[in-house]
């Protein structure tokens, strides 16, 4: 009967406060869901058998973890929104006589009921959802579908768990709560008088310091590797620099605004400015949560986009041709000796007889090294650089090319005087000396500096920007770098590569058959080679690649979405509360305006404009964010061979565009449960 | 003519749901001369608050007229209602309707701000006003940081800044202590005396023996009235419960 008793009241308590529980219970339904789908995915069985499927799977499991630490700060949060509303009916109850102890049990009986619906909810969900996501991430993979529902038992106990544990501390966040305040604090906790905000102006200016200090960061960053470096460093810093502004820095411009009496003893400013300083103060967290939630799913979501649709790009420049051939040789000679031509001989051979041809053929030779780049002078000695991590940004890469190559390849007529070069460079990073100077080399006088050159696998495989010199001849070029070696090591740091790369004309299946053939002859004409005389040849093809390039981009895409839905959904339920627990707030505000003399229009322009402001703050600042992010995340896709600025400008823009859509409609939905609440009220009073 | 006329008001209200019809106030006819202080009394649930919505204009009549300064209140536009609200009317409430987000100088301003006074015109009103009420010293400090008594003032003073015709109070002293009460009826007192008209509705008994003249109402009509005449307080305080001790046992309309 007792039993009963609390049960019957755990679950009023639910009912009544519908207009609450539904959004948590949803949110709860969702993020299960996501987990279970994400965590089922990552162990799916189906994918392992898929070429790709592998890597994508481990790009999810980075996804679990994710979405395991969201889920609980998240589910905290929203938790946190309604012992706050919830807590005058516990004080009731505690002076009608329910100790403490009883509304634990309440409580404990509430969470109970909670966790059950929506876990099992979810679960439901899950399930039928998760073959949805196995379909899309199949077709991503570009693989055959299978059309049954599967179980994952593990990943229903791993969610389970998860999720119970949440719950036991939510519950337990809840109690010690309850524990801490007594039943008059509890009674009154919903109006308790509130001090007036005092504007932090240390704070704001923090926030101002760091938010600049990373701005100038991300458009100043020149060469991609430190913009990996420090790309982190920047978010954090932004993220800090955000939840300062947003909490002290609103506060102090309000201050600011009523200082200036003629500004704010207007009628429109009055109250608004005025009442957007309270609500800052208890929303600045919140809106800066939503800020950068908002930022996160728009660098995420527009990044990997553009990762995925750039993949068959990148992988162009990973792998220039269909079939890439690049043969380390031990001498300058070789690259222009029998070798090349027997090489030549194979393929044409192999191919023949895959009854196909030779297309866009592509031949260079080249000499190349690595080296630290000091003014005008390449460094070359490894010994003065090594294990110096502050100059990682200084390492380039170099390719010494003969002209007679480059200018046949790019269909130019160049020609050089002595000691003239012409240089090219990748990774948007320019070389604005006029002379080059290679280790203890003659120094060299910049000609021109070219326009374009082919790709190359190495130079895209690469943090490092690579720097092309062309010279008239490759020999004189690097006889004087022979004798450096290559750390402690007897490898000489000059390598000779000959780069022979060609179409085909067939599907894929032919192409990977191709290239294991040659792979195969390759290596018995390799017999009769030693350490000081080789000439040792790779064979790389796209056909064979093309799915691990589609697990890997694929699986970032794909993750990128889920996140950005679930962090988007996250975004929309803390502005739902946020309006919902306004609005209580602002009934009262609303009668005395109106009792005062306001019209109701005056208040419905004065309320909507501080609802605009204030939600819209969070999108106009994501959208900076993002603009200022946008040098910062060009870099490091051009790591990924992403060069096409203006296609990221497209997918960045189109992704903020969409999201800006979907918040406005976020904001009539949610903005018209808040009048109702504000005006409601006021109807009944009348 | 009266400043204030108010003849045969009444008040139907019908529940949302279609409910029975519920008479607040059947008929009330009084008027109200220009520097007088009125008190309406009457016990819960006998129209008092309706009848003072009505004077407020945030209610309309069933049927009957309201006139001040010969304005026909139902006659006015909802457009200029409440410009006509802060302009003619101060009102001061039981729980005296502070704005939480404003210092106490804020609040006292605002009817001033809506109706887009210079700021300088402004302080120039609240000195006087501030000095007589006497929270000169609290104009910076929030509601939540004063008494009861001290809110109140404030709400007082903000009724007062607009030099309205009429003063409207509802339960001005429902929510003070003793002491504070009977600084706000001394108060009250003194600004009549000065010339402005106050209409208070009560139903302490001590509120009412401060006015110029007691209305009661009983089942939505004027059931009596008394005049002050040369009573003093107390004296006025003794026919005022003597008239209460009446209407409850029921007593004959004279």
């Amino acid at each position: 009967m007792k039993k009963g008793l609390y049960r019957t009241l755990a679950w009023t308590g639910i009912v009544k406060n519908k207009k609450l529980y539904l959004p948590y219970m949803l949110t709860c339904i969702g993020t299960v869901m996501m987990c279970y789908i994400i965590s089922f995915l990552s162990t799916s069985e189906t994918f392992g058998n898929i070429s790709g499927g592998t890597t994508m799977q481990g790009f999810l499991q980075m996804g679990v973890g994710v979405m395991a630490v969201f889920s609980v700060i998240f589910l905290f949060y929203t938790n946190s929104f309604l012992i706050r509303r919830r807590k005058k009916e516990f004080g009731l109850y505690n002076i009608l006589g329910l100790g403490k102890k009883h509304l634990a049990v309440v409580l404990f009986w509430e969470t109970l009921i909670i966790a059950a619906i929506t876990i099992f909810a979810g679960l439901f969900f899950g399930i039928l959802l998760s073959k949805f996501a196995e379909l899309c991430m199949l077709k991503i993979l570009h693989s055959e579908a299978v059309f049954e529902i599967t179980v994952g038992l593990n990943s229903i106990a791993n969610t389970v768990t998860l999720f119970a544990a949440i719950f036991l501390l939510i519950y337990l966040n809840t109690l010690r709560q309850i524990h801490l305040t007594n039943p008059i604090q509890l009674l009154h906790s919903e109006n308790a008088g509130e001090k007036p905000p005092k504007a932090n102006w240390l704070i704001a200016l923090v926030g101002a310091i760091i938010l600049a200090g990373a701005y100038y960061m991300a458009v100043s960053i020149e060469d991609p590797i430190t913009a990996m470096l420090l790309f982190f460093v920047a978010v954090v810093m932004v993220v800090i620099a955000t939840y300062l502004l947003f909490i002290a820095g609103s506060v102090t411009i309000c201050r600011i605004l009523q200082k200036n009496k003629r500004y704010y003893y207007k009628t429109n400013h009055f109250v608004s400015v005025s009442s957007m300083m309270y609500r800052m103060k208890r929303n600045g967290a919140g809106l800066a949560s939503i800020c950068i939630l908002c930022t996160m799913v728009l660098v995420m979501v527009s990044s990997t986009v553009c990762l995925y649709f750039g993949v068959e790009d990148s992988l162009r420049q990973r792998y220039p041709r269909n079939i890439n051939i690049d043969a380390s040789a031990s001498s300058v000679e070789m690259l222009y000796g029998e070798q090349t031509e027997k090489t030549i001989e194979i393929v044409d051979e192999t191919v023949q007889e895959n009854s196909t041809e030779v297309q866009n053929t592509l031949i260079y030779r080249t000499a190349a090294f690595g080296g630290i780049i000091d003014n005008n002078r390449i460094e070359v000695d490894s010994s003065i650089y090594e294990n110096r991590m502050d100059l990682m940004g200084d390492i380039w890469q170099i390719f010494i090319v003969p002209l007679s190559d480059y200018n046949e390849l790019m269909g130019k007529d160049e020609t050089l005087n002595e000691n003239e070069a012409i240089i090219y460079t990748t990774k948007d990073i320019k070389y604005e000396e006029d002379t080059i100077q290679v280790g203890e080399n003659e120094s060299y006088k910049i000609k021109k500096h070219a326009e374009d050159f082919v790709d190359n696998g190495i130079d895209s495989m690469q943090v490092f920007p690579t720097m092309y010199i062309f010279v008239e001849d490759l020999s004189d070029f690097v006889q004087p770098l022979e004798n450096y070696k290559l750390g402690d090591d007897e490898i000489s740091l000059v390598s000779y590569h000959w780069f022979y790369g060609f179409d085909l004309p067939c599907d894929d299946d032919t192409q990977i058959t191709i290239q294991e053939q040659l792979t195969e002859r390759f290596s018995e004409s390799e017999e009769n080679t030693d350490e000081f005389s080789y000439f040792h040849i790779i064979t790389d093809g796209v056909a064979k690649e093309r799915a691990g390039f589609y697990g890997m981009y694929g699986g970032l895409f794909f993750l990128g979405v889920l996140l950005g839905i679930v962090f988007t959904f996250a975004a929309v339920l803390i502005i739902y509360y946020k309006q919902i627990c306004e609005g209580y707030e602002d009934q009262s505000r609303f009668e005395i305006m109106q009792k005062v003399g306001m019209t109701k229009k005056e208040i419905k322009k004065s309320i909507n404009s501080q609802i605009l402001t204030v939600f819209f703050m969070p999108l106009i600042t994501s959208g900076v964010h993002l603009a200022f992010a946008f040098p910062l995340i060009r870099k490091l896709l051009l790591l990924f061979g992403i060069m096409d600025a203006k296609f990221l400008i497209t997918v960045t823009f189109c992704c903020y565009l969409v999201f800006a859509v979907f918040y406005m409609i976020v904001y009539r939905v949610t903005s018209r449960s808040y009048f109702s609440i504000v005006s409601g009220m006021r109807d009944e009073n009348e | 003519m009266s400043m204030l006329e108010v003849n045969s008001v009444k008040k139907i209200y019908t529940t949302r749901f279609g409910g029975n019809p519920v008479q607040a106030l059947s008929n009330v006819s009084f008027q109200v001369e220009e520097g007088e202080y009125v008190a309406i009394m009457g016990e819960s649930g006998s129209g008092k608050t309706t009848l003072l919505n009505i004077l407020a204009a945030l209610d309309k009549p069933t049927s009957g007229s309201v006139r001040l300064d010969s304005k026909e209140l139902s006659k006015i536009k909802d457009s200029d209602i409440a410009a006509f609200r802060r302009d003619y009317l101060g009102f001061v409430f039981q729980d005296f309707n502070l704005l939480d987000t404003f210092s106490l100088e804020d609040n006292i301003y605002l009817p001033l701000v809506l109706s887009g006074k210079s700021p300088d015109e402004m302080k120039k009103r609240l000195e006087p006003i501030a000095q007589q009420l006497g929270i000169t010293s609290l104009l910076k400090k929030y509601p939540y940081e004063v008494s009861g008594g001290q809110k109140q003032r404030a709400a007082v003073a903000r009724a007062l800044i607009t030099s309205p015709r009429l003063i409207l109070a509802d339960e001005p002293t429902g929510a003070l202590d003793s002491k504070a009460t009977d600084e706000l009826l001394k108060l009250f007192s003194s600004i009549n005396q000065r010339g402005q008209t106050i209409l208070m509705v009560t139903h302490s008994v001590k509120a009412a023996s401060h006015a110029g003249r007691v209305l009661f109402i009983k089942d939505g009509e004027v059931y009596h009235q008394l005049y002050r005449g040369n009573s003093t307080d107390n004296e006025l305080y003794q026919k005022i419960s003597d008239t209460l001790t009446m209407l409850m046992t029921g007593g004959e309309h004279r």
